[in-house]
């Protein structure tokens, strides 16, 4: 899950030729793995203008929260529930950065159809970082342990963080860049956050 | 190029596949990149793998040569 994230930012910075080892470790050692299914991934067209890319962001966003705060429901652990429950409420912020963002560019002062109105998408799906969809990553993380859901929160935020960088250097506007900046340094917390509770949990197994 | 490209398939190698190219080239043909925790790599992890966690990746590029073939687990 992680080196898929970790492939797609490699590509894009560039990188020639990059591979992701299906399976991981797991795989290596000869075990069969279950990461997310490919099956749950959807690839949207690719967006140009302004407009697309914050929508899209926006979206992306929603769908992360709701996956997010339907995890800290989930989570018998404590801590990461309430870790899930922050980021969840932080996703909601950015959506509201994204709109303010949104007005600026598009000029207008309220859109209802937003962001139906600049990203074509399926009614009734709501998608998450990574193209995956919300119902899908939720069927699958029922059955997982919270490492597992935690692999594949730091692959999202990996995701998303490297999104931002790219939309920061496309936008053009000193304050398209700025939110797009900051997103990016606020979703890269988020990935450190995620990151430092899993090395956590794999310390204490260890005990 | 659009700008949504990372929604795009990456391409994957199954183990059998990396085992393989890892007996048949040099270690300084390609980049082998572990991109999970420092505590993961500890309990082990492929022979002559680089430790870089994904969430550190995007700083650290240049310690990559982007000229060599890349597998990242």
């Amino acid at each position: 899950m992680r080196s898929r994230a970790a492939a797609a930012i490699l590509s894009g910075a560039g990188f020639k030729e990059v591979y992701s080892m299906e399976g991981g470790m797991h795989a290596w050692k000869g075990f069969v793995s279950k990461g997310i299914p490919e099956a749950g991934m959807t690839y949207f067209s690719p967006a140009h203008r302004p407009e697309e890319f914050i929508g899209l962001a926006w979206l992306l966003e929603d769908g992360s929260k709701k996956f997010y705060s339907k995890i800290a429901e989930i989570l018998e652990e404590q801590e990461a529930a309430n870790l899930f429950q922050k980021l969840s409420a932080e996703e909601e912020a950015h959506k509201g950065f994204l709109f303010k963002i949104y007005q600026e560019v598009s000029g207008l002062n309220s859109d209802p159809g937003f962001p139906g109105s600049v990203v074509a998408m399926e009614a009734g799906e709501d998608y998450m970082e990574g193209g995956l969809r919300v119902s899908k990553a939720l069927e699958w993380a029922r059955g997982e342990k919270l490492n597992g859901i935690l692999e594949l929160s730091i692959s999202l935020e990996a995701n998303s963080h490297d999104l931002y960088i790219k939309m920061e250097r496309k936008i053009e506007g000193e304050k398209g860049k700025k939110v797009f900046k900051t997103l990016a340094e606020m979703e890269k917390e988020h990935l450190n956050r995620l990151s430092s509770l899993f090395e956590r949990n794999l310390e204490e197994a260890e005990k | 190029m659009g700008i949504l490209d990372y929604f795009k398939p990456v391409s994957t190698w199954p183990a059998e596949k990396v085992r393989q190219f890892l007996k048949e080239k040099n270690p300084q043909d390609y980049n082998l990149v572990d991109v999970r925790q420092p505590k993961e790599y500890e309990q082990g992890h492929l022979p002559g793998a680089q430790l870089i966690p994904v969430g550190e990746l995007d700083g650290r590029l240049k310690e990559l040569d982007p000229n060599k073939p890349t597998i990242a687990y």
